[in-house]
């Protein structure tokens, strides 16, 4: 035996590619929400002002509905969805209560600058069942948070608007710098909403929720600028691996 | 909105800190930043009525008892004999006008005029224009002054379908198009309705005797104008929120109390048109009910305290205030105690969902993890396109001319991805996608696609190195199992690209919904968990590559160089492989490749610097015996 037979070749390395930041957060915000007992639901991107906007009581007079804010498509006959709540009316129509749905996807907004973009990634959460109310969706929210960001994070609740909840909460986190990070819109689900979709809002009370992936990747990976997602530059992504 | 501080303390009889009412202001839901004395605030689109110092203090009363302490002119003012004609009652039911008239012009402003101006950075404009836009600061309500002079007839309020040209009190000109709520004066448009005047009755500094409109207008009349004609207008913004519509008449009065403030009044007169009373909104007492949505303890009393201090009338029901247009329901009363309870004080009520939720990989989730153990790379485009095919979707109100149409494939948007990381001097490079393309066919709809392209080599190994990404390669790991070629592959033609590299390019497109189980079957492992990875900004400077070729002819340092070579570090060393490896039985020597990648995330590396990283890397190995690199020297 030489000693040329005890040469091996340099091991070899399989090279894996990356799942997208975006879609990794996606999928572990997704896998969080299954935990606690929400079922993935799916619908389409290109959407009915009904199922958009009317649905979830956003009347015509909303900012939301102007031309500014909204893809319409063929003469207004659909619009680019503008959040991922469609599909949670689409689900609940389907539905009778006790439910709760995740639902998570891109939305398109007609806005195009260094912090916005005209297509994002959101991931939302509807839980309805009898006595659900605004303390619950407290403890359900910090249970998220802490998931998302560890036993030591500090937040904060504070009234917002949306149509489809009320009351309605903007949630914070304090940052380590010591600065308020808007993180996620909640609340109790507007009755309107609940008796839209056939649901006895006397009986029936329901919690929503609603996080910006982005948001989320932004703060956990450090990403600085939102753009850096969307330039499919292989130096980024494969950070991710 | 932007307020002075000491100016809402003027409306509070208690005096926070502003750090105090910083607090309890974000407590409410006002939003706000504060730069000195400033307060700028984000109000939500239902909180019209808190666009205004008086809005604000009656918010805050709970905390601090507000007060309104300026005076309001409660004179008995002479009826207005004027020729107006509203046709546009739902638009507007209801309007006051003031005719004033002063003796002299104005000099100098009052310090809380003065203030509003000078350290808010607002522009005068003139006396009467200033009045009024002062008067929205404190009261939230519009007014808008013609001067008296430049209307010599009728006045007329209608709505209804323009394609006339209007030049506004800021001099901009701007074509009026479908329907809009207009005044009209002898034929002539001169101000778009709860938007902006026109030039042609706009006041000046040598105006002594307005007209002053102060309106109720539905936001439905007034919304999407400003957007529609480029215009800003503080008016526009609360009229569209909702004002108080009984305010109307003492809004004026009070205009009247700020003229004579400043200066003596020739002339007064004054009349309301109302064409709809108001309808008062009750809702029932429901302290139970309050206390199921918010999950709290209330007593009734506790309830009618806080509603009663938001402006709300306790009796055998709740009366809602004439200027709370956002309150129509229980769950928003329980909204309005909420946010003087705090929403931080409710205490959390832990939560078990009564629902049992089916978990598992989706066939997506499959088909991703085969393709990213086989190397690929996910990428997520943007469907806008310029590109217009027949069954491509038209987007009414696009961002621009190159993004009008929703994407019918995914091609193009890959190739752009590949020739972006080609420019970055990447040859290895192995995308997919898996995403919507958007068809106007027999109907709109959409289809889940996944697309795939490679180029280059293949990877950076010593097998690897010199074999191509090509057809046979996506053969071998796509279709080779299958009785037929599921997945079509087709090459791009490169010279469409406008590229100057020579590697051919492979494209994939398929129907998530026709790719057969069998491609990733049995295949899947458990997932891995989320690692969230500190991420390190890209470097935008030039990559430089350098290639060595170890020759080893002392055996026994083969393993010594090869882990030597494992862990190559240097702060410019961006990346390193071995593409070679072979071994010469007759010479009894073994040949090692090493391809070393510099970059610097600070800035462009010089050919001295990169030596000098080299030096530092491979000293070690070339200091072996029976190690060398041929024609490489060492200073």
């Amino acid at each position: 035996m030489s000693s040329m037979d005890n040469i091996e070749p340099p091991v070899i390395k399989k090279n894996i590619g990356t799942l997208h930041p975006i879609n990794q957060t996606k999928d572990f915000l997704l896998e969080l929400l299954s935990k606690i007992g929400f079922e993935e639901v799916h619908g389409p991107e290109i959407e009915s002002e009904e199922y958009n906007f009317d649905m979830l009581n956003i009347k015509k007079s909303h900012p939301a509905r102007q031309m500014h804010d909204t893809f319409y498509l063929e003469n207004k006959r659909k619009v680019l969805r503008t959040h991922t709540s469609p599909v949670q009316i689409r689900s609940m129509l389907n539905s009778k209560p006790p439910f709760a749905f995740s639902s998570a996807g891109k939305v398109y907004r007609k806005d195009d600058d260094a912090t916005h973009l005209p297509m994002f990634h959101q991931v939302e959460g509807i839980y309805v069942d009898k006595d659900v109310n605004f303390a619950n969706l407290k403890d359900l929210i910090n249970q998220i948070l802490l998931n998302i960001f560890g036993e030591n994070v500090e937040t904060r609740f504070r009234p917002s608007y949306f149509p489809f909840t009320e009351p309605s909460a903007e949630v914070d986190i304090l940052s380590e710098d010591g600065m308020w990070l808007e993180i996620l819109g909640c609340g109790i689900v507007n009755p309107v909403v609940l008796e839209n979709c056939n649901i006895d809002s006397s009986k029936y009370s329901g919690l929503a929720l609603g996080l910006g992936i982005e948001r989320i990747a932004m703060l956990k990976y450090g990403v600085n600028d939102i753009r850096e997602f969307y330039k499919s530059n292989l130096d980024f992504l494969d950070q991710f691996k | 909105m932007k307020f002075i501080y000491q100016d809402l303390l003027n409306f509070l009889s208690e005096q926070p800190s502003r750090r105090s009412l910083s607090k309890k202001l974000f407590q409410l839901g006002h939003e706000h930043e504060i730069i000195g004395d400033i307060f700028d605030m984000e109000i939500t689109p239902n909180r019209g009525d808190c666009l205004s110092l008086i809005g604000l203090s009656r918010d805050l009363n709970y905390f601090y008892n507000n007060q309104d302490i300026c005076e309001i002119y409660d004179e008995d003012i002479e009826v207005l004999d004027l020729n107006f004609k509203n046709l546009s009652v739902e638009s507007c039911p209801k309007i006051s006008f003031l005719e004033i008239e002063i003796e002299e012009k104005i000099t100098s402003y009052k310090p809380y005029l003065e203030n509003y101006f000078s350290k808010l950075g607002n522009n005068k404009t003139n006396f009467f224009t200033d009045i009024s836009n002062y008067i929205s600061y404190e009261r939230g309500q519009p007014t808008h002054c013609f001067d008296r002079e430049s209307i010599k007839k009728d006045l007329i309020l209608i709505d209804r379908v323009f394609q006339d040209s209007f030049k506004t009190l800021l001099g901009t000109e701007i074509k009026l198009e479908d329907k809009n709520c207009v005044f009209m004066s002898d034929n002539e448009i001169i101000s778009l309705a709860g938007v902006m005047g026109g030039e042609s009755t706009s006041c000046s500094a040598k105006t002594k005797k307005v007209l002053v409109e102060c309106a109720y207008f539905n936001p439905e009349a007034i919304i999407g104008k400003t957007v529609k004609y480029n215009l800003n207008s503080e008016a526009a913004h609360k009229f569209e929120r909702g004002v108080d519509i009984e305010s109307q008449e003492k809004i004026l009065r009070r205009f009247i109390s700020v003229v004579k403030d400043h200066a003596p009044i020739k002339s007064l007169r004054m009349k309301t048109f109302t064409y709809k009373d108001f309808d008062e909104k009750y809702l029932p007492i429901e302290t139970q009910r309050i206390n199921k949505i918010l999950g709290t303890r209330l007593s009734k009393e506790e309830y009618t305290n806080f509603l009663e201090k938001l402006g709300f009338e306790i009796n055998d029901e709740v009366k809602v205030p004439s200027y709370r247009h956002d309150i129509s329901s229980q769950n928003d009363l329980s909204e309005e105690i909420a946010r003087i309870i705090g929403y931080n004080n409710i205490k959390s009520i832990p939560l078990k969902l009564n629902t049992i939720s089916k978990s598992g990989h989706s066939k997506i989730s499959e088909i991703k993890d085969f393709l990213i153990k086989n190397g690929f790379s996910e990428v997520i485009n943007f469907p806008f396109t310029a590109s217009e095919e027949k069954e491509s979707i038209l987007i009414d109100n696009p961002l621009d001319s190159n993004r009008k149409n929703l994407r019918t494939s995914l091609k193009d948007s890959l190739i752009e991805n590949l020739l972006f990381n080609e420019r970055r001097q990447k040859d290895s490079i192995k995308l997919f996608e898996i995403s919507d393309v958007y068809l106007n066919e027999e109907d709109i709809h959409q289809e889940k696609r996944l697309a795939i392209i490679v180029s280059g080599r293949r990877g950076h190994n010593h097998e690897d190195f010199s074999k191509k990404l090509d057809d046979i390669y996506l053969n071998e790991i796509l279709n080779l199992n299958h009785n037929t070629s599921i997945f079509n592959i087709e090459e791009v033609n490169r010279e469409d690209l406008k590229t100057k590299k020579k590697e051919k390019i492979y494209y994939i497109e398929i129907l998530v919904e026709d790719i057969p189980k069998a491609l990733y079957l049995d295949k899947h492992s458990k997932k891995d968990l989320v690692n969230f990875i500190k991420y390190q900004k890209v470097s935008e400077f030039p990559v430089s590559a350098r290639d060595f070729s170890f020759s080893i002819k002392n055996l026994q340092q083969y393993n010594i160089v090869i882990s030597h070579i494992e862990k190559f570090h240097d702060k410019n060393l961006k990346d390193f492989f071995i593409f070679d490896f072979y071994l010469n039985e007759k010479l009894g020597e073994i040949k090692v490749g090493v391809r070393l990648i510099f970059q610097s995330p600070l800035k462009t590396l010089s050919d001295e610097e990169i030596q000098k990283s080299i030096d530092r890397i491979l000293k070690p190995i070339i200091n072996l015996d029976g190690v060398f690199i041929p024609g490489l020297e060492f200073k």
